[in-house]
């Protein structure tokens, strides 16, 4: 009785768990103010990533196309690029930062976009926008390597090197969220807040939940400044929250400005929440409050009342993003359930050295599967063939018709979760998102046993 | 002239000949803007890829396929979970995607071998599908993958199955609209005329050029075959890859969405003599007369004027009840193709509302001549909008709904300005008379809306009403309606079920089974 | 020609242009083919002369000529004080400013790709 890491088998995917890197760069640089990025590519690989942004929140985000067409495939389509740059920089007079987000087709042909950049700095800049403060970043995200993970983490460590700079220590914390939800970036900095502690966020997406004004002046789009960016190396510390999402930006701020780094754990449940306000504790000097102690409690509380009555040994599949998958796992191990199978959705070679990952191995004390590499298809077919049975389906939206047509309950979370109202404004990071989270796997599981008859008068008196 | 230049696009001057507005006396030779043309990098337009094109709009509402994309995983992604093209095959095509999952030795090395293991592999996992679309991506186009080959070698090793392939890479062409041709003329060049189809009926027919969205194909189906006319294949909604193999052997080739599919009319025109009758499926009026057309062809006329009068007993006077209520408001018919020419004139004259604006993503100047050609004087026609014009002439129009798709719609959302998927729909289907009417209800809905109402309250400068609980939409759009006892007594709101499309599945259809047996 | 028929000319084009597809193929020979083919039709059919249905491309003129006439008769009701000479004037010259709209004065460029 073991946890086991696989690997697909198969080379092909049924079912893609990720979509590819660009969506991930896109994902980072919406996060910060005046900026729009240009991806460098054919119209679709912004256009879809902008329409499953919208899906996620309901709202639409700035992103530009340098449109690639035919002859920029057969001849180089770098003039698309500067076009893209002038074209964007004339119509849109606040913009400061255009990261220029490679894509397959562009890496295939070779386009050399930082060569472009350099040029672009000498001379568009110069001669046309002398006023302006603009910031063109290359990001290379190729469709074939990697994925929207990989992606967001390669922009991320992009951004913070073309920003970050040595000035005066600024007393404050860099916190690199990784791929959260604004929900989740509000209750970090409740906690942050908590503790007394100044902190720059990477990144500032709370306003993407943006207002229906009256004045009609409502934008979705982040709000990370340029000195936020270029503070991060002021910093007494930088944590990453995400292994996979913004160490690689925690590691630069380290080696390049001697910023100490902290680099995990994704405070999903009590433990890591724990730890990581341990971590804050370690780094700042600044002492865990009374306050704190209490919502830890409340917390604790609201999930005692659920864990050995409703969740013990409920099994579980987890499904999405690596720090958000292994984090939910821990966190359902704490609360007595059985995540059966963790599935993983890109090819990442780093994943068995991976200490959460090594302790699932070696302490886990019934079978449960770590499935590298993973497609959907790969879930689906495990329940198909009966190889496992589950109570609970954790994961992202696009794997909803497995729950649904096999009838078993599914808890929407991670990205994206258009297939529920409002997911993305909750947390389920911190003891805020510990509770978030319990609550909603309950009420997936009790409605679910009204729909089936499945002892529904259990909850006649509760 | 009638060129309209916005003021956020001045500083690109090649936007000018894209947009006009219709003027007095002006016609088709003084007013049509450019279409189809190279985009403009930077402008954030709101095309898409030719990719998305062949397999998103064409390719995939094919029930019975495995749709699988030879390329890196995020085109096959970007395309699943984001149309609504239902089947009565239990939605396969909806709830699977395939990719080949290309990665960076197989840009170097070639990804055919992968390939044929992936198509292998896809059809074990689904051994009662035994038909599968191949559709190229920007990266395979640029390797030089040989899919056919592989295909072909596939067919010889697995003699049950079929494979289409579809070289339709992101990067070929302005817009998605390079896709749909590609498709198109693929489709006919590979497999039309390979399988020989069972014909069940005096009056045989392929509906073209419509995709399923909600039931909408369901909807226009049952109605011919209500007059006993086997629609032989549908080109793609709810359609299987066999019957589409079939085309070949129909008498007509009825076509609603010209701008995706009036390629593969035109050659199946060219090729085997089947004539081309376009028609629109929308509105009562262009609904009745492209049925009666149809019927004619056939001397069905009496099976046809019976389902048009029935039909139109029965919705006309929800429509009515609508109308009155919509009579004036302004709407922008901002779709990707074609329903900005579907629409543009008999969602006024049925309706009532008044269309301002109308644009499209990825059409042609051929859509743009049917759109200006319908719509009113005064009209704004957009070719290859981008955001900022979209806010524009948002701002410029003041509409009272934009019909759209969703990412757009939340643009016009935030400009207080409530807006309609026409896309994938609200509260579809929107083909036939009831569809038309809960289109006309949707609109209604999203106008009326109290919250909508409420969002143009600033709370801390206006004075706040406090004389209310609550409004309802009718208290709201019945304002101006006099009730002077001339008011029908049949008008009334939509009374139709949410769900219209599931009961016409399995349904029994006399006419066409006489035909079958002969005995018509 | 006078301006009544010049009118009397617009009010046909308006009915087509808001009501028909069938003028908007998307290359110039089509277009030819079928505006000779309905509008020769449609003149059939307001001179209640007989009309050709020998081949399905002439049943699929028909069914939109039939539909034409139809509603030309009912919008534009003047019609019906025609002879038969004088129709058959009018209807040449709608022809010929169909041509002109559709074909030879369109802007739109691709009628002239010899591909589809």
């Amino acid at each position: 009785m073991s946890c086991e890491l696989k690997e697909r088998e198969r080379p092909g995917i049924i079912n893609p768990i990720f979509t590819c890197q660009p969506c991930g760069a896109q994902y980072a640089s919406i996060g910060i103010k005046d900026c729009i990025a240009i991806v460098h590519g054919g119209q679709g690989c912004v256009m879809f990533v902008r329409m499953l942004l919208a899906q996620h929140f309901k709202d639409s985000f700035e992103l530009a196309s340098s449109s690639l067409h035919e002859d920029g495939a057969v001849f180089g389509a770098l003039n698309r690029v500067e076009e893209a740059v002038d074209v964007l920089l004339m119509r849109y007079p606040h913009v400061k930062v255009v990261p220029i987000i490679t894509t397959c087709s562009t890496e295939v042909i070779g386009d050399d976009i930082d060569g472009l950049i350099r040029k672009l700095n000498k001379k568009l800049l110069k001669d046309k926008y002398a006023d302006r403060e603009v910031h063109l970043i290359p990001i290379h995200t190729p469709s074939f390597k990697g994925s929207m993970v990989t992606g967001y983490d390669v922009a991320v460590h992009d951004i913070v090197k073309e920003f970050a700079k040595k000035d005066k220590p600024n007393g404050k914390i860099n916190l690199i969220t990784g791929w959260v939800n604004p929900g989740d970036v509000t209750a970090l900095k409740h906690l942050l807040s908590a503790m007394d502690i100044d902190a720059t966020v990477l990144f500032e997406i709370e306003s993407f939940d943006s207002p229906l004004m009256p004045d009609k002046s409502g934008v979705a789009h982040g709000s990370t400044t340029i000195e936020d960016l270029t503070g991060t190396a002021d910093a007494m510390g930088t944590i990453a929250l995400n292994r996979y999402e913004g160490a690689q930006a925690a590691k630069y701020l380290e080696s390049k400005f001697d910023v100490p780094a902290i680099i995990g754990p994704t405070p999903i449940g009590i433990r890591n929440t724990d730890t990581f306000l341990q971590n804050l504790k370690k780094m700042t000097g600044k002492p865990i409050s009374e306050a704190l102690v209490r919502e830890r409690g409340i917390a604790i509380d609201a999930i005692t009342d659920l864990t050995h009555m409703f969740f013990a040994d409920k099994k579980v599949a987890i499904y999405g993003n690596p720090d958000l998958v292994i984090g939910l796992a821990e966190f359902c191990l704490d609360m007595e359930m059985k995540p059966m199978v963790l599935l993983l959705g890109d090819d990442n070679k780093t994943y068995p050295d991976d200490p959460r990952i090594k302790e699932l191995k070696e302490k886990v004390d019934f079978d449960m599967e770590i499935i590298m590499n993973a497609d959907l298809w790969e879930l689906e077919r495990r329940i198909k063939d009966k190889e496992i049975e589950l109570d609970l389906i954790m994961g992202h939206s696009k794997g909803r018709w497995t729950a649904i047509d096999n009838n078993i309950p599914m808890v929407r979370v991670g990205f994206p979760t258009f297939d529920r109202a409002g997911m993305y404004r909750h947390p389920v990071v911190g003891y805020e998102g510990a509770i978030w989270l319990a609550e909603q796997m309950a009420n997936t599981l009790f409605a679910d046993m009204e729909y089936k008859k499945d002892r529904e008068w259990l909850l006649n008196v509760w | 002239m009638p060129y309209h230049t916005f003021k956020c696009s001045e500083c690109i001057p090649a936007r000018e000949m894209h947009a006009v507005i219709k003027g007095p006396g002006e016609d088709l030779s003084s007013c049509l803007p450019l279409g189809y043309l190279n985009t403009i990098p930077g402008t954030i337009s709101e095309r898409g890829c030719a990719y998305c094109g062949a397999k998103h709009v064409i390719g995939s509402p094919m029930k019975d396929v495995i749709h699988m994309s030879h390329g890196p995983v995020g085109c096959t992604y970007d395309t699943w979970h984001t149309k609504r093209y239902i089947s009565d095959n239990d939605n396969f095509q909806l709830k699977y995607t395939f990719a080949t999952d290309m990665k960076e030795k197989h840009v170097v090395f070639g990804a055919e071998k992968m390939l044929k293991q992936n198509i292998i592999d896809s059809f074990k996992a689904f051994p009662h599908i035994k038909r599968m679309t191949i559709y190229q991506t920007c990266a395979s186009a640029l390797i030089g993958d040989d899919i056919a080959a592989v295909a072909k070698k596939v067919m010889e090793e697995i003699p049950d199955v079929d494979i289409f392939v579809c070289n339709a890479p992101g990067f070929g062409g302005p817009s998605q609209s390079g896709g749909h041709h590609k498709i198109n003329i693929a489709w006919i060049d590979q497999k039309v005329g390979t399988y020989e189809p069972e014909i069940k009926s005096k009056y045989v027919i392929n509906y073209v050029g419509d995709y399923n969205i909600q039931g909408d194909a369901e909807i226009m189906v049952d109605f011919f075959k209500r007059m006993g006319i086997q629609v032989l294949s549908t080109f793609t909604g709810n359609c299987t890859y066999d019957d589409l193999r079939g085309m070949h052997r129909a008498h007509l080739n009825v076509l609603e969405c010209a701008r995706s599919s009036e390629y593969i009319c035109n050659e199946l025109r060219k090729r085997y003599g089947i004539p081309r009758l376009d028609i629109d499926g929308f509105g009562f009026e262009p609904l009745s007369a492209s049925l009666m057309k149809v019927a004619m062809f056939f001397g069905l006329e009496k099976e046809a004027q019976a389902i048009i009068d029935e039909e139109t007993a029965r919705w006309r006077p929800e429509l009515n009840w609508y109308a009155k209520r919509l009579k004036g408001k302004k709407i922008c018919l901002w779709p990707g193709g074609s329903k900005l020419w579907h629409w543009a004139h008999v969602i006024e004259e049925e309706m009532g509302v008044k269309v301002v604006s109308v644009y499209s993503k990825f059409g042609h100047q051929g859509d743009f001549e049917k759109g200006v050609a319908r719509c009113s004087e005064g009209a704004l026609a957009i070719d290859d909008p981008n955001e900022l014009e979209g806010l524009e002439a948002m701002e410029m129009l003041q509409p009272d709904c934009v019909l759209t798709g969703v990412r757009p719609g939340e643009v016009s959302k935030k400009m207080r300005i409530p807006y309609l998927n026409i896309h994938a729909y609200d509260n579809g289907p929107y083909k036939g008379f009831e569809g038309w009417v809960r289109l006309a209800r949707d609109i209604y809905n999203a106008i009326y809306s109290p919250i909508h109402q409420l969002s143009g309250l600033d709370i801390s400068k206006d004075e706040i009403p406090t004389d209310k609980g609550f409004m309802t939409r009718q208290m709201i759009s019945d304002v101006n309606i006099v009730d002077d006892g001339n008011i029908p007594a049949e008008e009334r709101p939509y009374t139709g079920d949410w769900d219209i499309v599931t009961r016409l599945r399995g349904k029994k259809y006399p006419k066409l089974e006489s035909q079958q047996l002969g005995t018509a | 020609m006078d301006d009544v028929m010049k009118d009397r000319i617009e009010q046909l084009v308006d009915f087509i242009m808001k009501w028909c597809l069938w003028q908007f193929h998307s290359r110039s020979w089509d277009r030819e083919r079928q505006n000779e083919g309905i509008l020769t039709k449609t003149i059939q059919l307001l001179c209640d002369e007989p009309v050709d249905l020998s081949t399905p491309s002439d049943k699929c003129y028909w069914v939109d000529a039939v539909y034409l006439a139809n509603g030309l008769k009912k919008t534009c009701p003047w019609l019906n004080t025609m002879d038969k000479k004088d129709l058959k004037i009018l209807m040449q010259g709608l022809k010929e400013r169909i041509d002109y709209l559709t074909i030879n004065g369109s802007l739109n460029q691709e009628l002239t790709n010899p591909l589809y």
